[in-house]
């Protein structure tokens, strides 16, 4: 089984043994659901922190800063509820010509959503914080910004990569 | 095997996780910090949940694992949720420093508590 994978792979080094795992595949899960949790709470920290009696500036977090990580939110749900197997249909005969089709336009609108956030997020930073000077109390609203949308970014990608280990972990088990 | 001093000493560490974050709510007159007994009883419900909902056709099915996997990612949401929420609520100075330290242990405690009870005493039907 392990030579029969070998055969098919690209590079010269291979992809080390425990990647393959049950247990990775649990742990990169919950690091996944870790991950956005942290960029939940890393915005949220700044949209509490504009509200408290700590902010004494002019600037304040309202929707518009919301709207970048709304877009990431749903870029990476998109990505995620693809079925994988749907993504390759010329090997399969039970996906069709369209399904594949239709199930990568959906794909391309799932990295769209997720880039356009995590630019958007770059734009409301520059446009609404660093052009305007703000200092460093009221920067973190824009910095805390981006750095949420790259963490549901990171966090996308983990769970991405957790989730195609499983395809090899129940072919292994198969045979 | 988990006998009984492995029931006391669980039950011990979960009296004193309990005592933190009181103590962390009650010393300082603001009870916030009981969010975080909270979120951390509330983690491993979702993992149950899904894990009852996946247990019909878990064999050569893709589908069905899915619902097991965002259990697991709730779980992870909740878990960071635990340490995160008094991290906010410090940093905004709706609560104290002390009063973070003391409920993000007190939490940890708790949550680490539920788990092992449920690695210890898990019934054994898997082979």
């Amino acid at each position: 089984m392990a030579n029969g994978l070998s055969d098919h792979r690209i590079f010269r080094f291979p992809k080390p043994q425990w990647l393959n795992s049950a247990y990775t595949r649990t742990a990169g899960v919950h690091a996944a659901g870790a991950l956005f949790s942290l960029a939940l709470f890393t915005f949220i920290d700044a949209a509490t922190f504009s509200k408290s009696h700590l902010n004494g500036s002019h600037f304040h977090v309202n929707f518009v800063d919301w709207i970048p990580g709304i877009f990431s939110t749903f870029g990476m749900l998109i990505i995620n509820s693809i079925d994988k197997t749907r993504l390759s249909g010329d090997n399969f005969s039970y996906s069709g010509d369209g399904v594949a089709w239709k199930a990568r336009v959906i794909l391309f609108m799932g990295f769209a959503g997720m880039a356009g956030g995590l630019a958007g997020s770059v734009t409301v930073c520059v446009l609404k914080y660093v052009v305007t000077d703000a200092l460093w109390p009221e920067l973190w609203f824009g910095v805390a910004n981006i750095v949420a949308n790259a963490l549901i970014m990171l966090s996308c990608v983990v769970l991405w990569v957790s989730q195609n280990m499983e395809d090899d972990y129940t072919y292994n088990l198969a045979l | 095997m988990p006998g009984l001093k492995t029931i006391i000493a669980l039950s011990f560490i979960l009296a004193i996780g309990f005592l933190l974050v009181i103590l962390s709510s009650a010393l300082f007159g603001n009870y916030l910090t009981l969010l975080v007994v909270a979120t951390y009883v509330v983690a491993p419900i979702p993992n149950w949940i899904c894990g009852k909902a996946a247990q019909q056709d878990d064999f050569m099915d893709n589908g069905s694992n899915t619902v097991v996997e965002l259990g697991r990612f709730i779980t992870g949401f909740l878990v960071v949720m635990g340490i995160a929420l008094p991290v906010v609520l410090a940093h905004t100075e709706a609560i104290t420093i002390q009063a973070m330290a003391m409920s993000i242990v007190g939490g940890l405690l708790i949550y680490s508590t539920i788990i092992s009870f449920g690695m210890f005493f898990r019934e054994q039907e898997e082979f």
